[in-house]
């Protein structure tokens, strides 16, 4: 009976495996075999000649163009306003917190992990609302409250993954700033944090990845189908994760469609370099801590 | 200056010392004067507090959770017995006079010349040339110049065992410590690295007052002025020299121990 039931999981497991690799790998495979002839000089600049359009000086239609350049500075803006304040977080939850305030704080950072993207963009919606009934009444929908809201969303991951290098960082490790005599501070910011900090920088692509892909956030705040290249940080911009959506939701030939395909395409290599990134990140760590 | 009458004087004195994580007792009731007559070491089963009582003289145990404890400690630094625990004596300043070395190498992933230097600017505030004169002092203390001194910017990690345990004695001795406290230095290594590390201490037993964890009998014979053996959280037996050389002496009051 036991034998037949150890059977029975072995054999459960090995399914349950070939299923994720079969549902991921037919997905990947369809998304090639769409998306990979559309890839090309057309699918990012339309009728419009490559130079003149990298430099601005004529505009795209229909093209991927806007929506890289879109995408490209929303995620530089989120990450300029997060990083240094999920860090920051992440080391005094980590480093100075007495235990009573970290356990209030790390609940509410796990609220903060567990907030759906599209209550992220309604609450920046909302504020929009409230200035133009308040304080600004010209306040309107920008790259700079979509890139506000992705911060917002994309801060969690920076604060964990910051705590969790810290925090994994050996009992050992930990005393040899104070054995030296170094204070609190010193020790934080000579050893540790040195120590960590391949650990905290793929938090930083990770979260860079995750921020490139949201859509729902974007929706609500500012991203439009048809805005060219960002024209400040208060005007209204393109991004690609909105344009595989708009493209998928009203496309009117078959070649649109196709192109959907290509840019969900560019949009998977984009986070997939930085996932590598993080990945090859995560495996350098290891192997240092391993020869000690 | 009386420097015969220097050996033997007491260098720290214990009263009713105990520790205790997460209420679980580790020391208990340890009173101790110890004089200085050379390296002392440490024996004992594990778990018999040889190591926390270690961190109890430059107060590391304050640095693991679930700690509390009390008692009197005082230590001979710069010439004087002090309370280490009067709020006079910062904390960063005895663990500068009390250095320590631990039972696995623990270099900071920095270059060599780094691990000396960054302790030293952090520590002492001496001036560039100050410290790269420091750092030559000490690495020909610890017999580690000549092996490193053409691969100083190099990452420390590259270094075998034995050199890394060198150059953590070497970033020690360079804050200028009164005593040294080594947590079973010898632990991680080889035979022929641990050799090395023993006719090192006795080469500076001299200069700096020793205390030693060890794990092995033999090393503790030969390097050891006085034996300190601890038991399930006391202090069991303080053995002067002639008292561990008898073999048989040694072997009949290990027995009573184990």
């Amino acid at each position: 009976m036991n034998k037949l039931l150890n059977f029975g999981i072995y054999c459960w497991s090995w399914i349950a495996t070939l299923g994720v690799f079969l549902v991921v790998g037919l997905l990947l495979f369809y998304l090639l075999s769409q998306g990979l002839p559309t890839i090309g000089k057309e699918l990012f600049f339309g009728d419009a000649p490559a130079w003149k359009a990298i430099l601005g000086q004529v505009r795209v239609w229909d093209a991927l163009w806007p929506a890289c350049v879109g995408t490209l500075f929303l995620v530089l803006i989120a990450a300029l306003l997060a990083v240094p304040l999920g860090i920051s977080s992440g080391i005094y939850l980590a480093c100075f917190a007495p235990k009573s305030v970290k356990r209030i704080l790390s609940l509410l950072v796990e609220l903060l992990a567990g907030t759906p993207s599209i209550v992220m963009g309604l609450f920046g919606f909302a504020m929009i609302l409230f200035l133009r009934n308040t304080f600004f009444p010209n306040a309107n929908t920008s790259l700079l409250l979509s890139s506000v809201c992705l911060a917002l969303l994309i801060l969690p991951y920076l604060i964990f993954t910051t705590q969790a290098a810290l925090e994994s960082l050996s009992d050992e490790y930990l005393l040899i700033g104070p054995s030296l005599g170094f204070n609190q501070i010193q020790t934080v910011f000579h050893v540790l944090i040195p120590a960590a900090g391949r650990g905290i920088l793929s938090g930083v692509v990770l979260s860079i990845g995750r921020a490139a892909e949201d859509t729902a956030v974007i929706m609500l705040t500012g991203v439009i189908a048809n805005a060219g290249l960002p024209q400040g940080l208060l005007g209204k911009f393109e991004a690609l994760p909105f344009r595989i959506f708009y493209l998928a939701a009203e496309y009117r030939t078959s070649a649109e469609l196709d192109s959907a395909y290509g840019t969900a395409l560019v949009l998977l290599s984009l986070t997939g370099i930085l996932y590598g990134g993080a990945f090859a990140l995560h495996k350098t760590l290891e192997l240092r801590w391993n020869q000690h | 200056m009386e420097p015969t009458l220097m050996r033997h004087k007491p260098f720290c004195d214990i009263k009713n010392l105990h520790v205790s994580f997460h209420g679980r007792t580790v020391l208990q009731k340890v009173n101790l004067t110890l004089s200085d007559s050379g390296i002392l070491v440490l024996v004992g089963s594990s778990g018999s507090g040889k190591t926390t009582f270690l961190r109890s003289l430059n107060r590391l145990n304050e640095h693991y959770s679930g700690y509390s404890g009390g008692g009197k400690i005082e230590l001979k630094l710069s010439g004087s017995m002090q309370d280490i625990h009067c709020p006079d004596l910062e904390v960063t300043e005895l663990r500068r006079q009390v250095g320590m070395v631990f039972q696995t190498p623990n270099v900071l992933p920095v270059s060599i010349a780094q691990n000396i230097n960054l302790p030293l600017k952090l520590v002492t505030g001496l001036d560039k040339a100050e410290r790269e004169g420091r750092l030559i002092e000490v690495l020909q203390e610890v017999h580690l110049w000549d092996e490193v001194k053409d691969r100083l910017k190099e990452n420390s990690a590259r270094l075998s065992g034995g050199q890394q345990q060198r150059l953590c004695l070497a970033r020690v001795l360079a804050l200028k410590p009164k005593v040294l406290l080594l947590d079973e230095p010898t632990a991680s290594l080889d035979f022929k690295a641990s050799h090395k590390i023993e006719d090192l201490l006795i080469e500076l037993q001299d200069r700096y007052q020793i205390i030693a964890v060890s794990h092995s009998l033999r090393q503790a014979r030969k390097i050891a002025g006085q034996i300190l053996v601890m038991k399930e959280g006391q202090i069991e037996h303080l053995l002067k020299k002639d008292q561990f050389e008898n073999p048989e002496m040694l072997q009949k009051l290990l027995e009573d121990i184990f």
